[in-house]
């Protein structure tokens, strides 16, 4: 019997190990996945051995690797490193019945990654400093002399980049990057990551900050009634609303497939859905789990333009607009 | 006394064998890199000329030449108050000033920045007296600030091994000649300690250069973060850089090991006790000072680390978040951690030996080529050196099968890694061996290993100490190698803490990060501080 987290995701007896293993290079943080894995593995009788780094560090590797590598599953924050190993072809074929379980527009077209959870982008600001009628409706409204200096931007972060692709593709370069060198102008900030964001709004170092929702419940989590930050929800249809998923993928050297793709529908189902929903507070993207409570709804506003395949062949276009826009020597 | 031996006989060829074979195994980063330049088409010279490359690597060396002169103060300042002089509680200063070589730098630099949030020790302390301001920690001064305050002891630690072996016969007799205690330290001190200066400000300069963490969290946009921004985005552009940090790092190590070269070498004398000079009424000032040094070094961070373990604690019992950790986990993370550095730091004093001796002793030209592959490979930061033995190792078949996923690579990525920080102490210790001992041995008769055994050993041993304890330390902290070569499933303190800390998981990160500090300080108070203190 598992316990803590773990039981909550599965209650009951573990299987006999069944001698099969399945090799995971996770870019989600033990701390997060830990208890996902373990119910896996109590519920299946397949071992997992994970190596734990950053999307882009993991994606590297399994690069250099080729079709040596020993990952038979890749596990992603952000999409723009699973479209750079799909452009390496390194990804194989997740099985159609595990695909089926999310909605199209989570899942790549080429049937080579799927969703498993969903951060979605908001404005996050100190409580103390902004007062909700100074709150905008759209990322546009940023570039307004009224928010000179206050806007901090996770220029490097791999969420942010591919936040900025999808922003490309829907609204066309010439915006996209016009609204950067607009927001670079009016004075915005770069951060390193989503997380210093949250932490330096809440301490008032910055006004406000381009996010995802998740970071600041876990900071809030942590800091407990000191937290000063709160998150706000940009207008539905504004691209300041996206939703950017968590993917998982098979990886084409894998030599055990059908325990791989096992994996990545367990991540799916609706114990590890829940799990996602009301312990880490992201939405859930299957087995018709609702998300928790506290978390705004999503927007029904039809994304089924983006293609999140892209991202990989838009990476180094996106991020040659960040370096030029001259944001990183803010 | 100053004589500086001349007679230089040429290595024997065993050795320089060795040494070739030493310089090739420390030179698979650089060569892959060349390699990779190559095959993946990218133009260094091209990019170096280029504004988007002149810049960040201009801000990178004002950031390193700046850290680098405030660690050579600092160091070599407490190296001289804590072996030299009557500093009030100077054995727990012995013991404490090495400690912040230990924390990695990105939990220093958020431990300092996190203080400064609504309910951190510096906020609260700051509103309780008045200050209602936020203060910013950022940009050139937040990286100089952190990067020196954890650097310092590379040159601390190699200068005071140094300074505790000087005899205090020549420091006495310029006493009685009528010296004041600082033209001592000027005429006859600073001459001789010199060359650990030297090497111990180049490690500075060197892991600033290379350094991400710290720049990341401050905000300073530097090469390393060029470099990382494009890794994944434009890999010819980040090869580019990391050879352009090679070749500035290889300069920067042959030059001084040029100015080194010059610097006069003293024969020591174990049996003589080092003079220690009376402060008088500086006795008080310095106090201060080196409570300064330690309360930024070692106190701030680690009352910062308490708070965030004390105050997670305390909300998991009050039906807040749990903690994602328990007592196994900290545990199997202990033992690897102590595992890893333990194993890289003996492995990388035994492969830097011969370079030391090829270098200090017969000045042989293969010695100094392996000596600048080892230094200037520090510049790196350890994502390319993790990269590079994974690429060596998918070369064959044989290579894969026997390396991949093994201990022994780990190992040797961490010896290639820090190998650089027992270069250097090693390389001081080599040559602070009197010529003049080992001809009386050799005419008693004794064979080359009873010389080396009961000669060089025992007057090498603290430097040898303080360099195996540069690596230990630094292997304790280290990141991205643990994170893509060591064997799956091996997780380490320094691991742990990261990935808690970028998912917010604070508490935990400060309950493992106090466990790393306390393991350190038991490891530098057993390895260095308690053996170099009987000599």
């Amino acid at each position: 019997m598992l316990t803590g987290p773990a039981a909550n995701i599965y209650g009951g007896e573990c299987v006999e190990q069944d001698g099969s293993d399945v090799t995971i290079y996770s870019g989600r943080a033990e701390n997060l996945m830990e208890p996902v894995f373990a119910a896996f593995e109590c519920e299946t009788g397949i071992r997992l051995k994970v190596r734990y780094a950053s999307n882009t560090d993991l994606a590297l590797s399994m690069n250099e690797e080729g079709d040596r590598t020993p990952a038979d599953v890749f596990l992603s924050s952000s999409p723009g490193p699973v479209g750079f190993l799909a452009n390496s072809d390194l990804l194989g074929n997740i099985d159609d019945d595990v695909l089926e379980l999310v909605d199209e527009q989570n899942r790549s077209a080429n049937g080579n990654w799927v969703g498993f959870s969903g951060r979605k982008r908001v404005l996050v600001y100190n409580v103390d400093e902004v007062s909700a009628d100074q709150l905008p409706n759209s990322i546009f409204d940023l570039t307004d002399p009224a928010y000179e200096g206050q806007v901090a931007i996770p220029a490097t972060n791999g969420s942010f980049a591919d936040w900025f692709t999808v922003f490309r593709q829907e609204s066309g370069n010439d915006v996209a990057t016009q609204w950067l060198d607009d927001m670079v102008a009016n004075g915005a900030k770069p951060y390193p990551n989503n997380r210093s964001i949250v932490e330096a709004a809440s301490r008032g170092e910055i006004h406000m900050g381009l996010v995802n929702h998740y970071y600041n419940y876990q900071e809030a989590a942590a800091a407990g009634d000191d937290h000063r930050a709160a998150n706000h929800d940009l207008a539905d249809d504004d691209i300041g609303s996206l939703l950017i998923v968590t993917a998982a993928t098979v990886t084409a050297a894998s030599d055990n497939p059908e325990a791989a793709n096992e994996l990545v529908g367990y991540l799916l189902s609706e114990g590890v859905q829940r799990y996602y929903s009301e312990v880490t507070l992201e939405y859930p993207l299957a087995a018709g789990v609702e998300p928790a409570a506290v978390l705004p709804p999503l927007s029904d506003v039809d994304r089924s333009s983006v293609n999140f395949d892209d991202l990989g062949d838009e990476f180094e276009k996106t991020n040659a607009i960040i370096e030029a826009s001259g944001i990183l020597s803010q | 006394m100053r004589g500086i031996v001349l007679r230089r006989s040429a290595a024997p060829t065993p050795a320089r064998a060795l040494g070739l074979v030493l310089a090739a195994a420390f030179a698979f980063p650089a060569a892959y890199l060349i390699y990779r330049n190559f095959s993946e088409g990218a133009d260094p010279g091209g990019l170096l000329l280029s504004r988007r490359t002149l810049e960040p690597l201009s801000r990178t060396l004002r950031l390193a030449f700046a850290v680098s002169v405030t660690a050579l103060m600092l160091g070599t300042s407490l190296a001289w108050l804590t072996t030299r002089t009557n500093v009030p509680l100077v054995k727990l200063w012995r013991i404490v000033l090495p400690i912040p070589l230990v924390f990695p730098t990105f939990i220093g630099a958020a431990a300092f920045i996190r203080s400064l949030n609504p309910g951190g020790l510096a906020n609260d302390f700051l509103s309780n007296v008045g200050v209602e301001r936020t203060v910013e920690l950022r940009g050139f001064f937040g990286a100089w600030l952190v990067l020196s305050v954890f650097t310092y002891p590379y040159v601390y630690l190699p200068v005071a091994a140094r300074l505790r072996q000087l005899p205090g016969t020549l420091e006495e007799n310029a006493r009685v000649l009528g010296d004041t205690a600082a033209q001592t330290f000027r005429r006859i001190c600073l001459p001789q300690i010199a060359s650990a200066i030297g090497a111990g400000t180049l490690l500075v300069f060197l892991y600033t250069v290379s350094d991400f963490g710290a720049v990341q969290l401050m905000r300073y946009d530097t090469l390393t973060r060029s470099l990382y921004t494009n890794r994944l985005a434009n890999p010819p552009v980040a090869l580019a850089l990391s050879l352009i940090l090679l070749v500035v790092a290889a300069v920067v190590v042959v030059g001084e090991r040029q100015f080194s070269r010059r610097l006069p070498e003293t024969a020591l004398s174990r049996t003589n006790r080092p003079i220690i000079y009376d402060l008088g009424r500086w006795r008080w000032p310095s106090l201060g000072f080196v409570v300064v040094a330690v309360f930024l070094g070692v106190g701030a961070p680690l009352l910062a680390l308490l708070d965030w373990a004390a105050d997670g604690l305390v909300r998991s019992t009050r039906g807040g978040r749990p903690l994602t950790i328990d007592s196994a986990k900290v545990i199997e993370a202990t033992v690897n951690t102590l595992q890893a550095s333990v194993i890289a730091a003996v492995v990388a004093v035994v492969a830097v030996l011969p370079i030391a001796y090829l270098v200090g002793r017969y000045r042989s030209r293969t010695g100094a080529v392996a000596h600048t592959i080892i230094i200037s490979t520090f510049a790196l930061p350890g994502l390319l050196i993790a990269l590079s033995m994974k690429f060596w190792t998918l070369q064959s078949d044989w290579a894969f099968d026997t390396f991949s996923d093994t201990m022994a690579l780990l190992a040797f990525a961490y010896v290639v890694r820090f190998g650089s920080l027992a270069m250097g102490v090693s390389l001081v210790a080599v040559r602070s061996v009197p010529d003049r001992l080992r001809d009386v041995a050799r005419t008693l008769g004794a064979s080359r290993t009873r010389r080396f055994l009961s000669i060089d050993i025992p007057v090498m041993a603290p430097g040898l100490l303080a360099g195996a304890g540069l690596v230990l330390l630094s292997v304790m902290k280290e990141l991205p190698i643990t994170l893509l070569i060591a064997p799956i499933g091996f997780p380490t303190l320094a691991t742990r803490i990261f990935f808690s800390f970028e998912e917010s998981f604070v508490a935990e990160a400060g309950i493992m990060a106090l466990v790393l500090v306390g393991l350190s300080f038991l490891l530098t108070w057993l390895l260095v501080i308690r053996r170099a203190d009987h000599l």
